[in-house]
C-alpha cells in the first residue's frame, strides 16, 4: 500500500521534472485557479508562456485548486520563494489576505506585479482589465438598444471584490445617466444557476422588464434560461461579460445581445514582460489596462 | 481464563497478519513521511532541508494543525464537526470587524470565545437535541456560520488588524545569521508544538481524555459506569470550536485580514489528516501524535509538490489515494480483531 | 436450618410493578436475596427478566412496589446510585470498551486519580490503575497475560471475567449477571461458573439470568421463576429438577414427565 503511494508521488514528481524545474530562479505566475479548469485562466497561462519564450526567460505556472483556497495560493508562493523567485506575476484570490505575503516579497527585492485582480499593496502595478469601464461599454449598449425609461435590471458579482464592486458601479452609472430605470440590483455570486434563480426572482417582481446586464457571462447564461422560460427573452436586451466562449455561441444564436471581452492573453504577456522590466530597474505606470472590447453578433465569432 | 486461552485456534491462523497490521497501524504514517521527505529532497535536494522550507511547511499547516486537535477529540468520540471552517471564518470576522473599534486585548479573546460558542451551540445540539448523528447538526452550523460570517462583515474582507492580535499567527523569533541568511522561528510553529504536547498529555494522561476514548470505543459501557456522556460531548464539540476560533485567530494574523471566503472546505481537510494520521471513523482509536503525522504528511505532499511545479490536481489525486488507503487499513484490522 | 442461623437478606424486592404506556412488564414480583447466596432468575423471551435486572440496577424505576436493600428502603434514580451501594450489573453484552485495556475497564467511571488545582485537573493514575487491577484479578485468580491487554484481544470468557472483575472491583455486595455463559465456547463455561461460586465463597450475593440448567443447577442456590411478568414458582435447588423448572419457564407447575427439551 504504502508502495502504490510512492509510486504515485514518484510519478507525479517525474511529471513536475518534465514540466521543467531548472535551478536557476523562474518567474511565478500564480493565478486564481488551474488554466485546465478555466479558458479565461487558460489564456493567461498561454500569454505568460508565450511572452516567457520571446524573452527566453523561465516561468513555473502555479495555482490554487479554487478561488477560495486562499490558503493555498499564499503556501505556493512561500514555497517558491524558498526555492529562489526572479519574479511574480498574481491574480490574487483575495487581495487583502494577500497583502503580507506580497510584502514579504517586495521585502527580498523580488519584482511583483498584479494581473487581474488588483492587490492592496502600495507601489505594485496592476495589469488588467478597467472593470469599471468595461461595464460602462456595456451600459453604453443597453443605452443605445433599449428605450430611455424602460426598467433595466443588475445582476451583481460578489460585490465585495473589487471586479464585482466596479461592474456594479460601471454599469449602475452608466444605465441612471441615459435615462434607464434600474429596478434590481442583485447578487448572483457569479454563479450560473444563482444567476438563473436570481433572474426568476427579477422577472416575478418586474414583468416590464427590458434590459439586463450580468455582471459575467455565467450568470448572464443562467438569466437567459430564466428569460426564456418566461418567453421574455426576445424582448430583453441582455449583456454579460466576459466573453466565454458559450456567451459566444449564445449571441450567435440570438440569445444573448453582447457581452465585453477582457484580454486574458494580455495580462499574462504583459505580466511577464513587466515584471522582467522591473527586475532590469525600469519603472512601471500604476495601471496597465490591457483593454475592454464589446462583443456582438457581428464579432461573436472571433471568440468562440 | 488462563494464559492459554488467549492463544486458541482463531488466534494462531490470525496471529502473523494481525502483527503486520498492528505494525502498520502504529509506524506507517512514519513511514510515509520518511519515504515523502525523501522523495522531495531527492527531487530538491537544495530547497528541501532549507531551514526556511522546513518551517514554511510547519507555518503554512499551522491552522489545519490546530483544527485537526479538535477534530481529532471529535472523531474520537465517533463524531464529526463539518462546522471548523465556517466557525473558523465566522470567528475571524468577528475579530476582524471588531479590530476597527474594540482595543486589541478584546479582538485578541474574540475569535476563540465566538469559535467556543458556536461549538457549544453544536454539542447542546447533537446531546440534547438528540439529533440522529453530529453530521445533522454541523452541516446545519457549516451553513448558519458562514451566513454570520457575512452578516457580521457585510461581506466585505477587513484588513489591517493590531500588531498584539496578528502575533500568534505572523510573528518570527529572529535566530541570527546563518545558512545563508537571517533565520527566523514563527511564533506560530512553538505555539502548535505547545498545543499538541498539551493536548497529548491531555488525551493520554487525564481522566478526561481517557473517558473520551471509552465514550469512543462503547458508549454504552460508559453510560453504565456513570459516565455523564452528554456532558463529555458537549465539552469535545466547544473545545473544538475553540481550536476553530484559534485557527482563526491564527489565520487573521498571517493574513493581517478577515476575508468571508477563509476556511472554506478546510474541515475536510482536517478530517483527513485525522483520518490518515490512524484515527478510526468509528471511534475510540487513535493518538495525537498520529494526527500530527496525518498534517506533516498533507503538509509534505503540498510543499513537494510546490517545490516541483506539480499542477494542484496531483496533490487532490494523491491525498484521495491516501485517505482511502488509511481507511482501508483501519477496515482491515478490524476486520481481522472481529474474526476471532 | 432455622431463620435465627441463615445469613442475612441483603436485597429484597417488595410488589415491583413496571408499565410501560399500556405494556405491563412486570406486576406484583417480590424477592430475597441473602448474603452470599446465588439465585438464578428463569423464564421465557420476554417474562421480565430483564426488566427486574435493570430496576434492580437503577436503570428503570419501578412504577409500584419498593425495593430494599440491607434492610432499608432505597430509590434508585441512576446506575451510579445503586452502584454506591454495592449493587453491580454484569450486562449481557458486557458493557466493556474493546479499544481499552483490561486496566482501565476494570475502573471506568471510578478512575484512580490524581487532583491538581482543586479538582480542575484530573491526571488518571495508570500506574495504580495497573496495580490495583493485577492486585483483584490475583484474588479473583483470573489469569492474563498483562492487565494493558486490549480487551478487544481477549477471548469471550476472558472478557466476561474482565466484567466480572470490573463488578467486583470496588465493595460490590450483590452481583446481577445478565447470561453471562451464552456467548462462551463450552470450555470457557465452566471458569465463568466457578468464578460465581468463588464469589459466593466470599460472601457476595449473585443473582444469575441463565436460559442454561446445567449452570443454573451447577451454581445456584435457588431458582426463582417469572412467567408473564409475574412470579411464578421458586424453590431451593435440593427440592426441585430440571424438567420442573423448564416447566415453569413453560408455565406449567408440578411437571414431572419428560419432556422434547429433556430428549435432546
Amino acid at each position: 500500500m504504502i508502495k502504490s503511494i510512492t509510486q504515485a508521488f514518484a510519478a507525479s514528481l517525474v511529471l513536475g521534472v518534465a514540466a521543467g524545474t531548472a535551478s536557476a530562479d523562474a518567474i511565478l505566475v500564480t493565478t486564481k485557479g488551474p488554466g485546465a479548469g478555466n479558458p479565461f485562466w487558460a489564456a493567461v497561462e498561454a500569454g505568460a508562456t508565450a511572452k516567457a519564450a520571446e524573452l527566453g526567460v523561465e516561468i513555473v505556472i502555479l495555482a490554487p485548486a479554487s478561488e477560495s483556497d486562499v490558503a493555498r495560493q499564499i503556501a505556493i508562493i512561500e514555497d517558491q520563494m524558498a526555492k529562489g523567485l526572479a519574479g511574480l506575476v498574481v491574480a490574487p484570490t483575495d487581495p487583502n489576505a494577500l497583502g503580507p505575503i506580497i510584502d514579504q516579497v517586495k521585502a527580498e527585492g523580488i519584482p511583483v506585479v498584479f494581473i487581474d485582480t488588483l492587490g492592496i499593496n502600495e507601489g505594485v502595478t496592476y495589469i488588467g482589465t478597467d472593470n469599471q469601464v468595461g461595464a460602462a461599454i456595456a451600459a453604453k449598449y443597453l443605452c443605445d438598444n433599449v428605450e430611455a425609461g424602460s426598467d433595466v435590471a443588475i445582476l451583481q458579482g460578489i460585490i465585495t471584490q473589487s471586479t464585482g464592486k466596479a461592474r456594479a458601479d460601471g454599469s449602475r452609472e452608466g444605465m441612471a445617466a441615459c435615462g434607464l430605470n434600474i429596478v434590481a440590483e442583485q447578487t448572483g455570486e457569479w454563479d450560473r444557476a444563482k444567476g438563473m434563480t436570481v433572474m426568476e426572482n427579477i422577472i416575478t417582481g418586474n414583468p416590464n422588464i427590458k434590459g439586463v446586464f450580468a455582471s459575467n457571462d455565467n450568470m448572464a447564461l443562467g438569466a437567459a434560461e430564466a428569460l426564456k422560460n418566461a418567453n421574455m427573452l426576445q424582448d430583453v436586451v441582455l449583456v454579460g461579460f466576459d466573453a466565454n466562449p458559450d456567451a459566444a455561441e449564445s449571441i450567435l444564436a440570438g440569445d444573448m445581445s453582447a457581452t465585453v471581452a477582457q484580454n486574458p492573453y494580455n495580462m499574462g504577456a504583459l505580466g511577464v514582460e513587466s515584471v522582467v522590466k522591473l527586475g532590469k530597474g525600469e519603472s512601471l505606470p500604476a495601471v496597465i489596462d490591457t483593454g475592454t472590447i464589446l462583443v456582438t453578433s457581428e464579432n461573436a465569432e472571433e471568440f468562440k | 481464563m488462563t494464559d492459554s486461552d488467549s492463544s486458541d485456534a482463531g488466534d494462531r491462523t490470525t496471529g502473523k497478519r494481525l502483527d503486520v497490521v498492528a505494525l502498520l497501524d502504529r509506524y506507517g504514517i512514519v513511514i510515509v513521511i520518511a519515504v515523502l521527505g525523501l522523495l522531495i529532497y531527492a527531487s530538491q535536494p537544495d530547497v528541501f532541508f532549507t531551514w526556511r522550507n522546513i518551517t514554511n511547511i510547519l507555518n503554512q499547516n499551522s491552522v489545519h494543525a490546530i483544527l485537526a486537535i479538535g477534530m481529532f477529540m471529535v472523531i474520537l468520540t465517533a463524531g464529526i464537526d463539518l462546522s471548523v471552517g465556517s466557525v473558523l471564518a465566522l470567528s475571524m470576522m468577528c475579530l476582524a470587524v471588531l479590530s476597527a473599534s474594540m482595543p486589541w486585548p478584546v479582538t485578541l479573546v474574540i475569535g476563540p470565545l465566538v469559535g467556543s460558542v458556536a461549538g457549544f451551540v453544536n454539542g447542546v445540539g447533537i446531546t440534547k437535541l438528540k439529533m440522529p448523528h453530529p453530521f445533522i447538526m454541523t452541516l446545519g452550523m457549516l451553513f448558519a456560520a458562514r451566513g454570520l460570517a457575512n452578516i457580521v462583515s457585510g461581506g466585505v474582507p477587513y484588513s489591517g488588524l493590531p500588531d498584539p492580535v496578528r502575533f500568534l499567527g505572523s510573528a518570527r523569533i529572529p535566530l541570527g545569521e546563518w545558512g545563508g541568511g537571517m533565520q527566523s522561528l514563527p511564533v506560530v510553529v512553538v505555539f502548535v508544538v505547545a498545543l499538541y504536547i498539551g493536548f497529548h498529555i491531555v488525551f493520554e494522561h487525564t481522566v478526561f481524555g481517557r473517558r473520551l476514548y471509552s465514550i469512543g470505543g462503547n458508549p454504552q459501557a460508559a453510560r453504565v459506569s456513570g459516565i455523564d456522556v452528554d456532558r463529555h460531548l458537549i465539552i469535545v464539540y466547544t473545545i473544538c470550536g475553540f481550536m476553530a476560533g484559534l485557527a482563526g485567530l491564527v489565520m487573521a494574523g498571517r493574513t493581517n485580514s478577515g476575508f468571508p471566503n477563509a476556511g472554506m472546505g478546510i474541515e475536510l481537510e482536517a478530517i483527513a489528516a485525522v483520518i490518515i494520521g490512524g484515527a478510526s471513523f468509528f471511534g475510540g482509536r487513535g493518538t495525537l501524535i498520529g494526527v500530527f503525522g496525518g498534517v506533516l504528511v498533507m503538509g509534505l505532499i503540498n510543499n513537494g509538490l510546490n517545490l516541483n511545479n506539480v499542477s494542484v490536481f496531483y496533490q487532490q489525486v494523491l491525498i484521495g489515494i491516501i485517505i482511502v488507503v488509511a481507511v482501508s487499513v483501519d477496515v482491515f484490522r478490524r476486520n481481522v480483531s472481529t474474526r476471532k | 436450618m432455622n431463620e435465627m442461623d441463615r445469613p442475612p437478606v441483603v436485597l429484597e424486592a417488595r410488589g415491583i410493578s413496571k408499565y410501560f404506556g399500556a405494556v405491563t412488564a412486570l406486576e406484583d414480583v417480590s424477592f430475597s436475596l441473602r448474603k452470599g447466596e446465588v439465585i438464578g432468575i428463569v423464564g421465557d423471551n420476554g417474562a421480565g427478566k430483564s426488566t427486574l435486572m435493570k430496576v434492580l440496577s437503577g436503570l428503570y424505576r419501578p412504577s409500584e412496589g419498593k425495593l430494599l436493600f440491607e434492610g432499608n428502603e432505597v430509590n434508585f434514580s441512576t446506575p451510579s446510585d445503586a452502584r454506591r451501594l454495592g449493587i453491580e450489573m454484569v450486562y449481557q453484552d458486557l458493557a466493556l470498551a474493546e479499544n481499552m485495556n483490561i486496566a482501565e475497564n476494570i475502573f471506568l467511571g471510578t478512575e484512580p486519580r490524581r487532583t491538581f488545582l482543586g479538582g480542575l485537573i484530573s491526571f488518571y493514575d495508570h500506574r495504580q490503575a495497573r496495580a490495583r487491577a493485577s492486585e483483584h484479578l490475583e484474588t479473583l485468580k483470573i489469569h492474563v497475560k498483562s492487565v494493558e491487554q486490549a480487551v478487544g484481544d481477549l477471548s469471550g470468557g476472558q472478557r466476561q471475567a474482565v466484567a466480572i472483575a470490573r463488578a467486583t472491583a470496588f465493595d460490590a455486595k450483590v452481583v446481577i449477571m445478565d447470561e453471562p455463559t451464552a456467548a462462551l465456547a463450552i470450555r470457557e463455561v465452566g471458569k465463568v461458573l466457578d468464578l460465581i461460586k468463588d464469589l459466593k465463597k466470599r460472601g457476595i450475593s449473585v443473582i444469575l439470568i441463565s436460559h442454561r440448567m446445567d449452570d443454573i443447577f451447577y451454581v445456584c442456590d435457588r431458582v426463582l421463576a417469572l412467567f408473564h411478568g409475574k412470579n411464578f414458582a421458586q424453590a431451593d435447588l435440593g427440592d426441585t429438577s430440571r424438567s420442573e423448572v423448564i416447566g415453569w419457564i413453560m408455565g406449567t407447575l408440578n411437571h414431572k414427565g419428560t419432556l422434547a427439551h429433556d430428549r435432546l
